[in-house]
């Protein structure tokens, strides 16, 4: 009978242990190779769904502490990726790795047919800025500026700060909404990581040589450093026009050395040197509108 | 045009064009995608500039006459981390450069590398997105 019921104590303590793992381990910890992302993605039907479920993972998440700030001071750029690719893990030469609808498919041939015969034109010519989710590819410096009620993204080109508020709000009503280059981001804290939900996003080209998103898009982006030198994203893209579905990637930025301190972010007017200007021809290729390569010329285009 | 390609040379890109755009904001496809030039001349001004930066560059033709060729390279904080700082050519340096030129002709190329002639030094601008 003793013998009987130390038995069963033992198997009450393991599966008590069990439950115990399960609950601060296993359910905690979140699928990290990128085939259980994708999953993770296709799991929820919109960024919303998947934003709101990771904030229940995380209990609502926390609001970060002036006395225990993550340290994401320094400069910043993302690690070189062939033909700054959306998805670093693009094949040199493949061809983006998003599921796209037919639509949206063949757009994207059109585009890389174009090339191959000379034509192309980027949106961002006219120094209009980026936008999310490209904003997540371009190669210039960055900074990351935490604060418990909202984290700034810094990117260089075109003087870009993405704010990320984690002070509780939600996004404007839907009534409310129009198109934005960088969206609405709201966020919260959930440990070390940074999940932030961005919606309210005008249509544009995720890179050159890349589909066109929609202003239908949205994405969540789960933000950790991921050691002294490297802050990561996971991010998944929901765009139900052009996306079969959620398009995920993991985005990765490098701290640069800079012992000298000469590193510094500066204002960036693109239209500062007439040289730069270019047009879209009829054929939908670029070319420069005027040279004069004239010393002086960077003072006329500030005209 | 014909005149200064007469004392430039040219030459074919050994690197695989397209992995990183010399252009940060707009397509880089009005150059040539393999070929280069290579001239030798005087720097005319440096335009330390967003989104680009341009050196010009004065090459003296085989019939004496000069062409003002502009060689288009990243922006300022790009060149900084590649170690291309304006002080680097000052007006009336001697360089030869070589780029990819554009496709209809006129005198201008992307910068590829640059080599200055008093000291042999040699400038890549692409050197600027390494991450050290």
């Amino acid at each position: 009978m003793r013998q009987t019921m130390r038995s069963v104590a033992v198997y009450v303590g393991l599966a008590a242990l069990a439950v115990f793992l399960y609950i601060t381990v296993g359910a905690q910890k979140p699928p990290r190779t990128k085939a259980d992302m994708i999953e993770l993605g296709r799991q929820h039907k919109t960024a919303a769904d998947l934003f709101q479920a990771l904030k229940n993972d995380a209990k609502g998440g926390h609001r970060l502490e002036w006395a225990k700030m993550p340290d994401w001071s320094g400069v910043y750029t993302r690690r070189p990726v062939a033909g700054f690719a959306f998805d670093p893990d693009t094949p040199p030469g493949a061809l983006p790795t998003a599921k796209l609808t037919p639509e949206y498919q063949a757009k994207m041939i059109k585009r890389i047919e174009d090339l191959k015969k000379g034509i192309e034109w980027d949106p961002i010519s006219t120094c209009a800025p980026p936008g999310v989710p490209r904003w997540l590819t371009e190669p210039f410096l960055r900074e990351f500026v935490v604060t418990p009620d909202q984290t700034w993204l810094i990117n260089e080109m075109v003087n870009d700060i993405r704010r990320i508020y984690t002070d509780g709000r939600d996004h404007p009503p839907e009534a409310d909404r129009y198109p934005l280059y960088n969206g609405d981001s709201i966020g919260f804290w959930d440990g070390d990581k940074l999940v932030i939900h961005t919606n309210q996003l005008k249509a544009g080209i995720y890179q050159r040589a890349h589909p066109d998103y929609t202003d239908q898009v949205e994405t969540v982006e789960v933000w950790r450093k991921e050691d002294d030198k490297t802050l990561g994203a996971d991010v998944w893209v929901y765009d139900p026009p052009a996306l079969v579905e959620a398009w995920f990637t993991h985005q990765t930025y490098q701290k640069l050395s800079d012992p000298d301190k000469s590193l510094r972010i500066r204002y960036w007017n693109c239209g500062e040197n007439q040289n730069n200007t270019v047009v879209q021809t009829k054929e939908g290729a670029t070319e420069f509108q005027q040279f004069t390569f004239v010393p002086g010329d960077k003072k006329q285009g500030d005209k | 045009m014909r005149r200064a390609f007469a004392v430039a040379r040219l030459g074919v890109l050994a690197m695989t064009v397209g992995v990183v755009p010399a252009a940060a904001h707009h397509s880089g496809a009005m150059f040539e995608e393999r070929k280069t030039i290579t001239v030798e001349g005087t720097v005319k001004e440096f335009q330390y500039t967003n989104p680009h930066s341009w050196l010009l560059v004065d090459v003296k033709n085989k019939d004496g006459t000069v062409t003002t060729w502009g060689f288009e390279a990243e922006g300022p904080t790009t060149l900084m981390r590649a170690g291309i700082r304006p002080s680097e050519f000052k007006t009336g340096t001697k360089i030869t450069i070589t780029g990819r030129p554009m496709k209809d002709g006129k005198p201008a190329a992307t910068w590829e590398y640059a080599v200055r002639t008093s000291d042999g030094k040699k400038f890549n601008p692409r050197e600027g997105f390494a991450v050290k």
